[in-house]
């Protein structure tokens, strides 16, 4: 990249307001060709809001400002148009079809026709030159559904490809990939660099968007905050968390001094099957334990088998069960149901908060109580007062930012969303709380906050298991860490002894290190 | 505070129930049942309410047509309604009831079932309308007051011979294998026809002259659900199957109406039989071309214009404050009375006498040329 | 938007949950002043409005069950069949085996137990979906009405037809009107006033904002008008009649299921089902258990249409149940539930359920013949969930949404600003 590089895409003083909110107030932006382009900023800040601008989702009139791309003002009326002029916007939520194959999906509402036809010849072909540039090694006929996220992710970049893309946006690309995943994607946006094609990545990774970025933009509640060069400010880490949250973060994790009391709760032997496969081993014997007021972190890599331990234990919610013994304050417990687990003090926070922790449908009092709801209940009938009452009562003390408890919870950020998730499982009076990547998809303050949450909770006395891909996250909060692959518990660390590459080697390694 | 919601709310709440209390009309009246019975009579420009079947059949169709021109003609306001071609008894029960609402004093009824209206008939009743059942007897109610229709004995009876008529012309001597259909259960007149045309098969029956191929002679067996087409064509389809496999001849299959007769001849031809005597009922258009081509045997002129004018009649007597005309009142018991009848007589029709049956038939005469 | 939020919150009180009963019950009333023009007045008459009542009653007691399956994500397209079966085995148990009739209803409850449980398990521990379940259900139910019944009509006794067709008595000194409907009427009103009081003190307890007392005196007026106004309809009808037997019924059973679904645990664990089974599951709710019991119910009450059906029509036959489950679902979905499950009310479905009676009743009474009348009904359901959907995905005012924002559970009153993000578009567009 040349510093006399011409600038690609300019916005200038974009301003969006929805009824009662403004969401860009004068916001700013330059992007210059052949860059790597990242906007940073706290959720709420006005990212995705500012990337649909761009990408005609909310459409011209509907917003004011100008939006220069390569030297012409445009006006997308919706996102075909922006698609046309060579803008394609990859979003969080992928979208593709998963009983469909790779070439299928590429080519989805984009099919080569020949006389009235699909061309499948011409579609493989193209599919192969596709998957080449974006360094997937696949037959193009493999479902979509059979590869995982992080090749599906490389998927939708390809598609973007097909659409011969000028400029790329990704919208938290990383999100839901692994660190050897997130590492090749990274590369490809480098290597996208090299070949001219220009990207903005919105991303809450500091440490990757340090890593990749060429230029930043920060934004702070719908307004630009400053724009970085990356080379020229010297900029790292602690440099962005400062602009994005207008203040300096001493410590990306509370202080904290753990008060580790006895061993409380106890599982051996824990054999578990893959419920649709009678070969696979989900859980091989796995054995740990948790003290009171201690967090105790897992280690893995995506699919080591972390989260299927967890809802194992949560009343059987997955696979088949073949052995094991749960055991608190000493006597066995039978874990049956998730009714059983939350009886006996079990709360599991999914790592999935849309699809399988929160009914967006719900608005946030009715899904602070919905995990027992008996607490509000008297014969059976739900008393409204004691519900607002309590929702009020997490709302003011997990400090959720929403103007009532009666507000749907899918108008939540997703930190917001995930202390409404935290809510519902504290309402349950747990002694054990396993939350599993609770911190995923989460802006730096929120973050914070949560690991604030969790430190309280252990004050308490209840135990906490942390799942998490963020090797960092777990040095940083837990008091133990075991670490898991393919099914297997190898490793048992302290919090003295915990290097990310120890962890990251026992990891991967099926060996088991003698507990300390 | 609460003193002052409560008072302010009995305050509206009263003053609510008044005006309103004052506004409302009472309808509260003794019941007005007798009205039509001992023959007061009504205004000339009264509404009559007619509420038939639905659409299945070219009769029904022509039947409400000449009711709505017919009781206009006479000076009546007419409201003539088919039930719908799904939901036919709740339809109607709610159509009839829109007529009580709406003050008719004659109520036609052509059932679509003939023993769920019972409720809709008593109010009726109650609301002093005078009930005429149309074509199919109501029953399980003291609330009919006439019952106006072909006499369908005689129906069954005429198609008994017409069948024997039939197969004999074809083949002198017997046996002969005949199939049985009858009508729709809920149809009180699908007995009737049936029993009619069985006083005349029996006797041959038990002779051993007329074999019945599939054995199935209870009406139960031979039932024709809502005198569907298409369920007497899945029938037949199966008889011939399980029946008639290879070169088993049929003669002559009985049909208690002309849509039922022409998907019995459609399902034999199917099968590639030769075509059997098939009676049928109605003087449907179709049926009629069938005859003159030489398929279907025989239907049964019952002439609609007839019915529905001596209908019209019996509206205007009860108008007038008149006993209709009756010349049966002792062969129709519904369950809960006798009820006073005026029965016409039905007259067969074949290729033979058809240019003289339907002379004054617009639409059929042509065909007969 | 704004606009009629303002409106609604000065005169309808914010967000208390009587303001919405309120809503509703003056949306009804539009209707029925508009078919009160088209017909001259003869929609309200108290002849009519009986009619109407005893006549829909059945539909609308198969749209509350339709409403619990609905929400919970199934459709149950086996009640008409479920009904009709219940119909002919009561008729013939009391007619060949000269069973009582009040143990006629009990045999009829318990066969709609045993369909229920049947279908039920197939859906809940087997796993098939409701749509084959019960669409097997429609065709064993029917094929076995007409194996017993013959495909014949089988009347019923006297005391049975009460509960379809029957009155309530003429007791006590002459007034002019039928002395238990005014009771009732008044327990009504009373019932009305007491909900209001408490409803405000409900808000005072959360220390949420309570509506000026000239509003609740509006609004109170306004109910207790209408009230009032159709008490003395059913009441002043003619001699013998009064609010139907059947309307009785199905008021005790639309309090009880809205007070069920809205206020209990088992309500919520419906809802929670229908908007994410997997998150509701691993919240503690017993996923088999709640689907099968909504399962259940919908053949119970389907039985108890069934019943009040043959008891009106006094006898059972082979077309009963023709079509019903159609009406009933078309019932819940103009009532403002969603296809994906979730959303709906007990309320809204009866709203729907009473456009529909009043919309056949109307064109009835003007005399449009039945084919016009499926054709307009067809075109009214399309209409009202598509300008819905419509007016959602824009943003805009939403008629069902307002329709029905009286009814759903603790909907906020006032929209959140930005609408709905992308990835809820799907659930937005089916949420009626």
């Amino acid at each position: 990249m040349s510093p006399t590089a011409t600038t690609l895409l300019e916005m200038r003083s974009i301003t969006k307001t929805f009824p009662g909110v403004t969401a860009l107030a004068e916001v700013n932006l330059a992007v210059r060709e052949g860059e790597i382009h990242a906007i940073c900023g706290e959720n709420g800040a006005g990212k995705s809001t500012l990337m649909k601008v761009l990408s005609g989702v909310h459409p011209h009139g509907s917003y004011t400002g100008d939006i220069v791309y390569r030297g012409e003002q445009v006006r997308f009326g919706d996102i075909r148009a922006s698609e046309q002029a060579g803008i394609v916007i990859i979003h969080q939520e992928l979208a593709l079809v998963p009983g469909m194959s790779i070439t299928e999906n590429l080519f989805l509402g984009n099919e080569p026709r020949r006389r009235g036809a699909i061309d499948w010849k011409t579609a493989q072909r193209r599919a192969v030159e596709l998957m080449e540039e974006v360094g997937l090694r696949e037959d193009p006929d493999t479902l979509i559904k059979d590869i995982g996220v992080g090749k599906q992710q490389l998927v939708e970049i390809a598609k973007a490809f097909a659409k011969d893309v000028k400029l790329l946006i990704l919208d938290e690309p990383t999100a839901a990939l692994n660190e050897d995943d997130s590492q090749h994607l990274l590369d490809l946006l480098r290597g996208f660099r090299e070949r001219g094609v220009t990207s903005i990545i919105i991303s809450h990774k500091l440490n990757e968007i340090e890593a990749v970025a060429d230029t930043i933009t920060i934004l702070r509640d719908g307004r630009t905050i400053e724009s970085l060069d990356v080379r020229a400010d010297g900029v790292n880490e602690d440099r962005i968390v400062r602009g994005m949250v207008g203040r300096e973060l001493d410590s990306r994790f509370p202080d904290h001094t753990p008060d580790i009391g006895e061993v409380f709760f106890e599982v051996r032997d824990w054999t578990v099957r893959h419920p649709s496969s009678d070969e696979r081993l989900v859980c091989k014997g796995s054995e740990f334990h948790v003290r009171r007021g201690e967090i105790v972190g897992f280690a893995g890599l995506m699919g080591a088998g972390r989260t299927e331990l967890a809802m194992s234990l949560f009343g059987r919610s997955y696979g088949t069960w073949l052995s094991g013994q749960v055991f608190k304050d000493g006597e066995e417990i039978q874990l049956k149901t998730v009714s059983d687990a939350i009886r006996h003090g079990l709360a599991y926070v999914s790592e999935d908060r849309k699809s399988i922790g929160l009914n967006l449908l719900d608005d946030i009092k009715t899904s602070m109580v919905a995990a027992k709801l008996s607490k509000i209940a008297r014969r059976r009938v739900i008393d409204p007062v004691r519900e607002h009452q309590v929702a009020e009562e997490y709302r003011q003390s997990l400090r959720i930012k929403t103007p009532g408890v009666d507000e749907g919870v899918v108008k939540l950020s997703g930190g917001n969303q995930q202390k409404v998730v935290l809510a519902k499982w504290m309402f349950t009076d747990p002694d054990l709380l396993i939350l599993d990547e609770p911190t995923r998809g989460i802006d730096v303050g929120a973050k914070f906050e949560i690991y604030g949450i969790i430190q309280r909770l252990v004050a308490q006395g209840k135990g906490v298991i942390v799942i998490s891909s963020e090797l960092p996250e777990l040095i940083g909060l837990c008091d133990r860490i075991y670490t898991v692959f393919e099914g297997t518990i190898t490793g048992d660390v302290a919090r003295a002894d915990a290097e990310p590459e120890l962890l990251m080697k026992q990891m991967t390694a099926t060996k088991k290190s003698p507990t300390p | 505070m609460r003193r002052l919601v409560i008072r302010s709310i009995a305050a509206v709440g009263a003053a609510a129930l008044l005006t309103l209390g004052t506004a409302c009309s009472n309808e509260r009246e003794g019941s007005t049942s007798s009205d039509s019975a001992d023959g007061k009579g009504f205004a000339k420009d009264s509404l009559i309410g007619v509420a038939l079947p639905a659409k299945t059949s070219e009769n029904w169709v022509l039947a409400g047509d000449l009711f709505s021109d017919g009781l206009k003609d006479a000076g009546f306001k007419a409201d003539v309604q088919y039930a719908g071609a799904s939901t036919t008894v709740a339809d109607q029960q709610a159509q009839i009831s829109s007529m009580v609402t709406k003050g008719a004093k004659v109520i036609v009824i052509g059932a679509t079932d003939a023993s769920q209206l019972a409720t809709q008939v008593s109010q009726a009743k109650e609301a002093g309308a005078t009930v005429i059942a149309y074509d199919r007897l109501i029953t399980n109610t003291k609330d009919v007051d006439y019952y106006i229709a072909f006499d369908n004995f005689k129906v069954g009876q005429l198609q008994g011979q017409a069948l024997i008529d039939g197969m004999k012309a074809k083949k002198a001597k017997g046996p002969w294998t005949i199939e049985l259909f009858s009508g729709s259960p809920d149809d009180n007149n699908s007995k009737v026809f049936f029993d009619g045309a069985m006083e005349v098969l029996k006797p041959l029956i038990d002779k051993g002259d007329i074999v019945v191929g599939s054995g199935q002679t209870d009406i139960k067996q031979t039932a024709t659900q809502g005198w569907k087409a298409e369920n007497a064509q899945q029938r037949m389809d199966s008889l011939l199957t399980s029946a008639y496999g290879g070169k088993k001849t049929l003669d002559g299959v009985l049909s208690p109406n002309d849509t039922l007769a022409r998907a019995i001849l459609t399902s034999v031809k199917g099968a590639g039989k030769a075509v059997p005597v098939v009676t049928g009922q109605d003087s449907e258009v179709e049926s009629v071309k069938s005859i003159m081509a030489g398929e279907q045997y025989s239907t049964i002129n019952k002439d609609t214009r007839k019915l529905v004018a001596e209908t019209i009649n019996m509206v205007k007597s009860v108008q007038k404050g008149d006993k209709p005309t009756i010349n049966d009142t002792k062969s129709y018991d519904n369950g809960k009375k006798v009820v006073p009848s005026y029965l016409l007589p039905p007259v067969i029709v074949t290729k033979e006498n058809a240019a003289e049956a339907y002379a004054n038939d617009p639409k059929l005469a042509p065909l007969t040329k | 938007m704004s606009r009629i939020t303002d409106l609604q919150k000065n005169l309808f009180g914010g967000t208390a949950s009587n303001a919405r009963q309120f809503g509703m019950i003056s949306t009804l009333v539009a209707i029925v002043l508009l078919f009160q023009i088209w017909t001259d007045g003869l929609t309200l008459t108290s002849g009519n409005l009986i009619a109407v009542v005893s006549q829909y009653s059945y539909i609308l007691i198969l749209a509350i069950g339709m409403l619990m399956v609905i929400v919970a994500g199934h459709i149950d397209l086996s009640v008409g069949s479920v009904a009709a079966f219940t119909g002919i085995v009561v008729a013939k148990a009391m007619e060949e085996y000269s069973l009582p009739w009040p143990l006629g209803i009990v045999l009829g409850l318990l066969v709609g137990v045993l369909i229920g449980a049947w279908q039920g398990f197939w859906v809940a521990y087997i796993g098939v979906p409701a749509f084959i379940v019960t669409l097997a259900g429609m065709l064993l139910f029917r094929g076995g009405n007409q194996y017993i019944g013959n495909a014949d009509t089988v009347p019923v006794p006297e005391g049975f037809r009460k509960i379809g067709a029957g009155f309530l008595p003429e007791v006590g000194p002459d007034t002019g009107y039928n002395n238990l409907t005014l009771l009732l009427g008044a327990a009504a009103c009373a019932g009305v006033v007491w909900r209001e009081w408490k409803a405000r003190q409900t808000r005072r307890e959360m220390n949420a904002d309570v509506a000026p007392l000239w509003v609740t005196g509006i609004r109170l007026a306004v109910m207790l008008g209408v009230i009032v106004f159709a008490t003395l309809r059913f009441a002043g009808g003619r001699i013998g009649t009064s609010l139907p037997i059947s309307g009785i019924i199905l008021i005790v059973l639309v309090i009880a299921y809205s007070h069920y679904t809205r206020n209990t645990i088992g309500g919520r664990h419906i809802y929670a089902v229908g908007g994410n089974a997997r998150a509701a599951e691993l919240s503690g709710v017993k996923l088999k258990r709640v689907n099968f019991l909504v399962m259940m119910n919908m053949s119970v009450l389907a039985a108890l249409a069934g019943m009040i059906f043959v008891a009106r029509s006094s006898a059972s036959g082979p077309q009963d149940g023709l079509s019903w489950e159609l009406d009933a679902i078309a019932a819940v979905f103009i009532g403002g539930a969603a296809v994906s499950g979730g959303l709906g009310t007990v309320s809204g479905s009866i709203v729907g359920g009473l456009v529909m009676a009043l919309l056949n009743n109307g064109l009835q009474l003007e005399g449009v013949g039945s084919d016009m009348v499926q054709i307009i009904k067809g075109l009214v359901l399309l209409l009202a969930v598509a300008f819905d959907v419509y007016n959602k995905s824009q943003g805009r005012f939403s008629i069902i949404g307002t329709l029905t924002r009286p009814f759903r559970r603790d909907d906020p009153a006032e929209p959140a600003a930005p609408p709905a993000p992308a990835s809820d578009a799907d659930k937005a567009k089916v949420a009626g």
